[in-house]
């Protein structure tokens, strides 16, 4: 028993010696043997788990840099966010850029200074004046149409009223020159404070939602031509020889950053041709809605003169029916025992053809063929 | 030792092998967890101590083919240690997770002493700090990790144990 406890602990010694001589070895190997050796090892025991460790080193470097992506991501959304600002920069002055080679001569480029006073007492401060030649009641336009007139100069910077202002007036016409109205600042309440209305438009002068208001250039301060804006509804007013139109403007100068000035010289040769984009969509526009106003009234002729021939069938119809009724009830008498037969009645007239336009208005059919049918002959109003 | 036995200490031992290349290198501590002393330890006080040596030669040897510039230092330390601790598998034995904790530390402290001497990569103020500063905190930690891998493991170690 003894001797087995010994022989196992000599074991024990010598596979230590051995494990610790190995090990010695190799700490004293020469490069050139114990990268070989190294390498044997790495890629047959221990490749797995060098493997296992590469992947979890990847997975260590993807978290880590998953904050720093974040932020980058962050960042770029940001900064994509700016880039709809830029964008929206970019479709403005350019558009403003198109307003300047329209007009050509004779105009201030300047921007509106933004602050909070401005929406409250409706004024603009703009950056150019008198020392950029600005004068008093210079108009201000931006590429959509009037913003305001020049009411203060000073030699570095000059204050505008605002169409919205409740000193703003202007000579205005519809585009097609049919008639003519005051513009105005609506003093409504909330949103509505922010529309302007077209005052003493002549009685006989009805105008369409939509139509296009321009100044006249009547007075002198603003050429005839700019965009005002377009005709929401009639107003109700008390004065019994005018009308009042609401209108929603071209300019809102809330957005306003960006306008032109227009010196006195441009504004006595004009701006013809200047917004022409605008008046041309108004007229396609005017043209659409009588095209489509003729179409409806040509369908409206023809479903009038199709009743009247249906009206005029069902009438010679009825009259034929009756003699041979009045024969068949007189042969009824006279044969006894025999009831009479029914009487009949004439045959329904033909239904209506399928109405081949949206314009038409839906076709009544008839309840009592031998009534006059009064709304067959007579056209619908159009 | 039974088959079973051998089968739940090899399981526990591949366990903590898994962990040592996986969990280590995510962690990346500047003092890190020694999961491979634990390991070595762990199935050292379960064989005879010519065995453990061997166990611990190899271990040493394949982990050292990672950092071929100190190639065998590994080895030998982890063959002295895995040596020492069949040698005191009495104490390690004792059912008190204080004291094989304690033993962890002492493992984990010594095979760093054995390997900073043997790669002979550090000197002066450099390997004072690592033996005293560096060493007994991932001693530390390592012993740490030991006491809590051993509570996770008991069902495991349990019938071997006993």
């Amino acid at each position: 028993m003894a001797r087995a406890a010994g022989s196992g602990t000599r074991t024990d010694v010598v596979l230590f010696a051995v494990s610790g001589f190995l090990s010695m070895l190799a700490i004293i190997l020469p490069a050139n043997l114990r990268d070989p050796a190294a390498a044997g090892l790495r890629r047959t025991v221990v490749a797995p788990l060098v493997a296992l460790q590469r992947r979890a080193e990847l997975s260590r470097n993807a978290l880590l840099s998953h904050e720093a992506a974040t932020t980058q991501r962050d960042s770029l959304a940001l900064r994509a966010q700016s880039v709809y600002a830029v964008e929206a920069e970019n479709a403005r002055l350019r558009r403003l850029l198109g307003l300047g080679q329209r007009l050509r001569w004779g105009f201030i480029a300047a921007e509106a200074l933004g602050d909070d006073e401005r929406r409250e007492d409706f004024t603009l401060k703009l950056t150019a004046g008198s020392d950029a030649g600005v004068r008093t009641f210079s108009p201000v336009v931006a590429p959509d149409g009037l913003v305001g007139m020049v009411h203060t100069v000073d030699p570095a910077l000059s204050l505008a009223i605002t169409w919205s202002n409740a000193d703003f007036r202007a000579s205005a016409m519809t585009v097609d020159g049919s008639a003519f109205g005051i513009v105005a600042a609506h003093l409504g309440s909330g949103a509505d404070r922010y529309l302007l209305e077209l005052r003493g438009v002549p009685f006989r002068n009805e105008l369409r939602p939509g139509t296009m208001v321009v100044t006249s250039g009547l007075g002198g301060v603003y050429p005839e031509g700019i965009p005002v804006g377009t005709v929401l509804r009639e107003l109700q007013t008390s004065e019994g020889w005018a009308r009042t139109y609401l209108v929603r403007p071209a300019v809102l100068p809330s957005e306003v950053t960006s306008v032109m000035i227009l010196r006195p010289d441009r504004v006595d040769a004009g701006v013809p041709g200047v917004w022409a984009s605008s008046k041309a969509s108004d007229s396609a526009a005017r043209r659409v809605v009588t095209a489509a106003d003729s179409i409806a009234a040509d369908s409206a002729r023809r479903l009038a003169r199709r009743r009247a021939a249906d009206s005029a069938r069902t009438v010679a119809a009825t009259r034929a029916a009756a003699p041979a009724a009045a024969a068949r009830v007189a042969d009824s008498a006279r044969a006894p025992g025999v009831s009479p037969a029914p009487q009949r009645t004439a045959p329904p007239p033909p239904a209506a053809p399928a109405r081949t336009d949206s314009a038409a208005a839906p076709v009544p059919q008839p309840t009592n063929p031998g009534a006059p049918r009064s709304d067959t002959t007579r056209p619908p109003s159009p | 030792m039974n088959v079973t036995a051998t089968l739940r200490t090899a399981v526990a031992f591949t366990i903590l092998v898994l962990l040592h290349f996986t969990l280590r290198p995510i962690l990346d501590w500047r003092a890190p967890i020694d999961f491979l002393v634990i390991a070595a330890l762990l199935v050292a006080v379960r064989v005879r101590p010519g065995m453990a040596a061997v166990l611990g030669c190899a271990m040493g040897l394949a982990a050292d083919s990672l950092t071929p510039s100190a190639f065998g230092a590994g080895a030998l330390a982890l063959t002295a240690v895995a040596f020492g601790a069949s040698w005191l598998k009495a104490v390690f034995f004792a059912d008190n997770l204080f004291l094989n904790g304690f033993f962890f530390f002492l493992g984990k402290w010594s095979f760093d002493i054995v390997r900073l001497i043997a790669e002979r990569r550090l000197r002066g103020v450099e390997l004072v700090m690592e033996a005293l500063v560096w060493s007994p905190l991932a001693a530390a930690l390592t012993a740490l990790a030991g006491v809590v891998l051993l509570i996770m493991l008991r069902p495991l170690l349990r019938t071997s144990t006993a």
